[in-house]
């Protein structure tokens, strides 16, 4: 008998479409809203952990800063300084320290012109790291040989930022001629796939960014605990900074070993989808007043037609049926439709990055999104629609039937 | 003699309006029995339609019993009254009362639908009973589409479809002409005498109280 139900439901929007439409309306918004928010920030989140995990266990990251700033610290306004990187030499257990130090640059390859993050790599020292913790590996061509104007290049540019780019060639960057030597595996990461890295002195050179780093990543000898040496850079750090306060305001540091930070990060990105979730559930919520408000006029439109229901045989739970179905459609038509541009709008945002790499964000676009979204707008639908089904069931027979439009 | 079908023990209905009170039915007992045709007249606001929506089981006494089948009516829950009014009550209302987002065929099928009828079943009663009724032509038509005889025609064919025990009519010939109401009440009348149905109608149509065999006449809400 749903099935009767159902059929009925549809033909009561039908009669009224113009108002049926302008109901779904009011939900496609919100959905779209949730959807295209949730993606992004769903793929955000994937994208970092991702990152993350390519990291080794026993490597450490330091960065100035306290937890709670640890946004200004991404953005890069305080830095270690050379002597910061000293102290975390000297810590007993840290096999070898790499400052990580990038930069956006305009980078020209024959004609054309790119805006390209560098990456200053500690070549001589620190390669292994890089290769075994890092899982950076050369595709074609080889490693810069320190002290030299050669540069590795990540798998996209090639492909992507300099279509046709041939190892062995040259590339200018801020008037200098380097020489591409190699071309990397991909990392996993469109960011890391899509860098230009160098020898840590060549780069420092070139950017003039001479001292220190905004932050930098520690490995940890064997045999020591990952987590003690952690603490004691901390402590090492912090204990310096006091004996100099004063000279500069910075005496705070964050100090993560890999499963730590993922554990941040995690975090950080939960509560940004909890902020983005709760904002387009607002959207949605008018969606459901919306068909609130079309369900209740319904009701009032076809008191008589209750009454008529009523007097052929339909129980209150019949009623109540009916009307839930013509709200859960609502609900569910909205949701799709909101859908479809939502993780379209996301999908495009993510090709937008793909072609400016700086801004690189990947849309997650999971069967669980859309079973979720879906599930979400029939049930906000049907809960608009419960109220004014319950009171289209309470009206009794006689009194609906003598009503008249 | 067997139990009526619907019985009418001293009935009150009484609408409050803030202080003031209104007994529109005053007392009423009336037993309707298997197969009566019975007529019920009385002036405009004497309580004709409450009387008869009573007896339909659309609405429930203030004081007094109102027994279906022998159960008392204000000891059922809503829903099983409502299945047992669909089974057993077949109704006909001067406005008609059709769907109008229904054609004529799936207007006819609905109460069907609420007695849990299959949908093969449903489509050829409904078909038949508006084919008996001269509507083989209208079967897809919405009620907007139709004149007010076929409309009232489409709504008897309703009220047929769970072949009821009861037909309760008010005023079925009110927004007719004479001609085509004279039509619907031959159709009342051919129902009782060869369908056997019970059949309760208010009207003022002398023909038809001629026809009845039980005339119940009511002014202010009681039965002369
Ligand atoms: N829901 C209600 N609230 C208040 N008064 C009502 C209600 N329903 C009916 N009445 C009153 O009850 C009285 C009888 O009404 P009813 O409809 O039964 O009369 P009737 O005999 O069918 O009249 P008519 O021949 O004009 O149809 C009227 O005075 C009417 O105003
Ligand atoms: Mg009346």
């Amino acid at each position: 008998m749903l099935q009767e139900y159902f059929k009925i439901a549809v033909k009561n929007l039908r009669t009224r479409q113009l108002r049926s439409w302008l109901t779904i309306l009011g939900i496609v918004i919100g959905v779209f809203l949730i959807m295209s928010l949730l993606s992004l920030s769903q793929g955000l989140k994937n994208t970092v952990l991702q990152q993350l995990k390519a990291v080794g266990t026993d490597i450490v990251m330091i960065m100035p800063g306290s937890v709670s700033d640890i946004m200004t610290t991404l953005i890069g306004s305080v830095k270690l300084s050379e002597e910061d990187l000293n102290i975390i030499r000297k810590t007993p257990g840290v096999k070898i320290v790499i400052p990580s130090v990038y930069k956006g640059e305009i980078v020209k390859y024959q004609n054309e012109s790119k805006t390209v993050i560098l990456n200053g790599l500690d070549i001589r020292n620190a390669l292994d790291v890089y290769i075994d913790d890092m899982g950076m590996k050369i595709n074609t061509g080889g490693w810069a040989v320190p002290g030299k104007r050669e540069v590795m290049v990540g798998s996209l540019v090639p492909t992507e930022i300099f279509p046709g780019m041939k190892i062995n060639t040259l590339i200018n960057i801020k008037g200098k001629q380097f020489e591409i030597v190699g071309i990397l595996k991909s990392m996993g990461s469109k960011q890391d796939d899509s860098m230009l890295g160098m020898d840590l002195e060549i780069y420092r050179s070139v950017t003039g960014e001479r001292q220190g780093a905004p932050q930098a990543v520690a490995k940890i000898a064997a045999g020591y605990s990952v987590e003690q040496v952690a603490k004691s850079i901390k402590a090492n750090l912090e204990n310096q900074a006091k004996r100099r306060a004063g000279r500069q305001g910075e005496n705070s540091y964050s100090v993560f070993t890999s499963e730590a930070m993922s554990g941040i990060v995690g975090g950080i990105m939960g509560i940004i989808q909890v902020v983005v979730f709760a904002f387009g559930s607002i959207a949605v919520a008018v969606g459901g007043i919306g068909i609130m408000n079309t369900m209740y006029t319904s009701v009032r439109e076809r008191t008589r037609e209750i009454g008529i229901l009523k007097a052929v045989g339909a129980k209150n739970s019949t009623i109540v049926l009916i009307f839930l179905i013509e709200s859960g459609i609502i609900g569910l038509i909205g949701g799709l439709g909101g859908m479809i541009p939502g993780l379209g709008l996301a999908k495009l945002i993510q090709a937008f990055g793909q072609v400016h790499p700086i801004f690189y964000i990947e849309a997650s676009v999971t069967p669980g999104i859309i079973i979720f979204g879906l599930l979400f707008s029939f049930g906000v639908g049907c809960l608009s629609g419960f109220f004014p089904a319950r009171s289209a069931a309470k009206l009794k027979p006689v009194e609906a039937l003598r009503r008249y439009e | 003699m067997p139990e009526p079908i619907i019985k009418l023990e001293n009935v009150w209905k009484i609408y409050q309006f803030d202080k003031v009170e209104l007994a529109v039915l005053k007392g009423v007992t009336l037993d309707i029995n298997q197969g009566a045709f019975i007529v019920i007249l009385g002036p405009s606001g004497s309580g004709k339609s409450t009387l008869l929506n009573m007896l339909g089981c659309l609405d429930l006494p203030s004081k007094g019993k109102v027994f279906l089948d022998g159960q008392d009516i204000s000891r059922m829950s809503e829903d099983a009254l409502a299945q047992a009014r669909g089974q057993k009550i077949g109704f006909v209302f001067q406005q008609f009362n059709l769907l109008q987002n229904l054609n004529a065929l799936e207007n006819v099928m609905l109460p069907m639908i609420f007695q849990g009828r299959p949908e093969a079943e449903r489509k050829k009663r409904a078909q038949s009973l508006l084919a008996s009724l001269g509507l083989q032509d209208r079967v897809l038509h919405r009620p907007s589409e139709l004149s007010g005889g076929e409309q009232q025609r489409i709504a008897i064919a309703r009220a047929l479809a769970n072949n009821p025990e009861i037909i309760v009519a008010d005023e079925p010939t009110g927004n007719l002409d004479s001609m085509t109401g004279q039509k619907i009440m031959e159709i009342l009348i051919d129902l009782h005498k060869n369908e056997r149905k019970t059949i309760v109608v208010v009207t003022h149509d002398p023909i038809i109280a001629d026809y009845s065999n039980q005339v119940v006449h009511i002014k202010d809400g009681q039965i002369i």
